[in-house]
């Protein structure tokens, strides 16, 4: 029974810590460019009041176009049990590994193109294009970082990793692990939409791509795409801090040392968003025919972190 | 220090060496390589004094420091200087464009793996992880040389092969004598001298560094 109460809880995590990392990220953005910026509890504030929304939808609009923000949120939120988020051997384990956490993100991606073929928008086209050019160069490029963090652990379990590298605490030092672990935070930037890759702040028609996709949405609708957007950067960043230093998570299930993997996760989060915004303070938005070079850049990390795990032992 | 954790590190700072060889690919101002040259071998810097702190080697924290003053300090300097001479800022149009350019890399890395197995299963050394990677940078600055037309870019191909085969050395050797070293010190920074004065009269001649031009000279 324990065990799937922890499950519960990372779910609730997930839920509730999710529009506050992008809140931190935002005020933090803000302020390293010198503004004031809203607080950061502003992204809980934004989907109260888009879920008090009516929706509006066009009337071209088919089932897919209804369908894509509940399989979206629900595809994300089932991410959320796989995910040592605090606890290592998680009962979902043996349902999931880190290909299926990988695809069900994919999945959410897929219908969020469709729904932005819908409509027949010619925005939310044109970003489902861009959306499935990125796609289409990421996916390798994940499954081959995985591989690679697979091949240092010898399993693609994701608890499994984490025990094993709490274990072998050396391993985080090989170089196959840190390259799995760059080319995996180069397709996080791609995949949440951050900046080199897209612009999180814009509506600017000509640069976005996620915001793209999801124009025609309104009211609760909306609300859940954007809620399931913020679980997915906290997963990302989540799985990352956790692959590559998961000191704190709960081996074993008291109070005390899951009250302690709660603080250890937020602290890990704290220094990765300060890590993703010092970065993107820093950037300046890819050309689109740049993307493939940086993707590019993330194969050959992952492909590189692949033969060190498998030909260096 | 543990001879485990020891080896890990030097295989880190080698591949660290081999993805500062990469970036090379993936950057296009010119100023950026010379600081990504600079960059590589400083961490080559780093991988000679760690082997040299595990060995307790005094002559190796010598070549360390030969190797900070002239490739860290002294080369990048003359080449930043040569490049704002000849005012040229980006790599135009390489021979071959940086997506494929990436992935060659890569299956030159993945040949050098090949080609480096009978050493690395033969060998004991700690170090032996490295010594792939190593020769992984040899290939990449010679497929830099090959592939980039600016004459600049040529030379920091060059340094990179060069910088490759330090490593090479260091690792399959723990440090050839103090003599060769000094030979080979002399010689890169020589060639680099000499070569600067190439790009001068190259662009004297074209107006441009670029060294596809130079096929005008066959008329």
């Amino acid at each position: 029974m324990i065990p799937y109460l922890l499950e519960a809880l990372q779910c609730l995590l997930t839920l509730t810590l999710a529009p506050g990392l992008i809140g931190l990220v935002r005020l933090l953005k803000a302020r390293l460019q010198g503004r004031r910026g809203p607080p950061a509890w502003q992204p809980y504030r934004d989907l109260a009041k888009l879920l008090d929304k009516e929706r509006v939808v066009s009337t071209q609009a088919s089932w897919i176009f209804h369908a894509t923000p509940h399989l979206v949120f629900a595809s994300t939120l089932v991410v959320s049990l796989l995910v040592p988020l605090v606890a290592a051997p998680l009962p979902f384990d043996r349902a999931g590994d880190l290909i299926v956490v990988v695809y069900l993100l994919l999945l959410g991606t897929f219908f969020l193109a469709l729904a932005g073929l819908d409509t027949a928008s010619p925005f939310g086209g044109m970003g489902a294009s861009r959306e499935m050019t990125i796609a289409a160069l990421a996916e390798p490029t994940i499954a081959l970082a995985i591989f690679g963090m697979g091949a240092g652990a010898g399993s693609t379990n994701l608890g499994e990793i984490v025990a094993r590298t709490l274990a072998h605490p050396e391993a985080t030092l090989s170089p196959g692990h840190l390259m799995a672990f760059a080319a995996l935070f180069i397709v996080m930037l791609a995949e949440c939409g951050r900046l080199p890759v897209d612009n999180p702040a814009t509506h600017l028609e000509l640069t976005m791509i996620h915001e793209a996709m999801i124009l025609e949405y309104s009211g609760p609708p909306l609300a859940l795409l954007e809620w399931a957007a913020h679980m997915k950067f906290f997963l990302f960043l989540s799985l990352l801090s956790n692959l590559v230093c998961p000191w704190g998570v709960a081996v074993e299930l008291s109070p005390r040392t899951l009250a302690l993997a709660v603080l250890a996760l937020v602290g890990k989060l704290v220094v990765l968003a300060i890590a993703v915004t010092v970065l993107e303070t820093r950037l300046a938005k890819l050309r689109l025919f740049r993307v493939p070079e940086l993707l590019g850049v993330s194969f050959i990390l992952a492909l590189l972190a692949i033969t060190s795990s498998f030909l260096v032992r | 220090m543990a001879p485990a954790l020891f080896s890990r590190l030097v295989t880190l700072a080698s591949s660290l060496v081999l993805l500062s060889g990469l970036a090379v690919l993936w950057r296009h101002s010119l100023a950026a390589y010379i600081r990504t040259f600079a960059r590589q071998s400083f961490l080559i810097v780093l991988a000679i004094l760690l082997i040299a702190a595990q060995e307790r080697d005094v002559r190796l924290c010598v070549v360390a420091a030969l190797v900070l003053v002239i490739k860290v300090v002294l080369i990048p300097r003359v080449l930043h200087r040569v490049q704002r001479h000849v005012a040229a800022d980006f790599e135009i149009h390489p021979y071959v464009n940086t997506p494929l350019s990436l992935v060659i890399a890569g299956a030159l890395t993945l040949m050098s793996y090949a080609v480096a197995a009978p050493v690395v299963s033969l060998a004991d050394l700690p170090t032996r992880g490295g010594i792939p990677l190593a020769l992984a940078t040899v290939f990449v600055g010679l497929f830099i040389i090959i592939s980039r037309r600016s004459a600049l870019s040529q030379i920091i191909g060059f340094l990179i092969l060069e910088n490759g085969i330090a490593l090479l050395a260091v690792l399959a050797t723990f440090g050839v004598p103090l003599i060769v070293e000094l030979g080979v010190f002399l010689d890169v920074l020589l060639g680099v001298l000499v070569m600067q004065v190439f790009v001068y009269r190259i662009r004297e001649t074209f107006d441009t560094i670029d060294v596809d031009r130079m096929k005008d000279l066959r008329h």
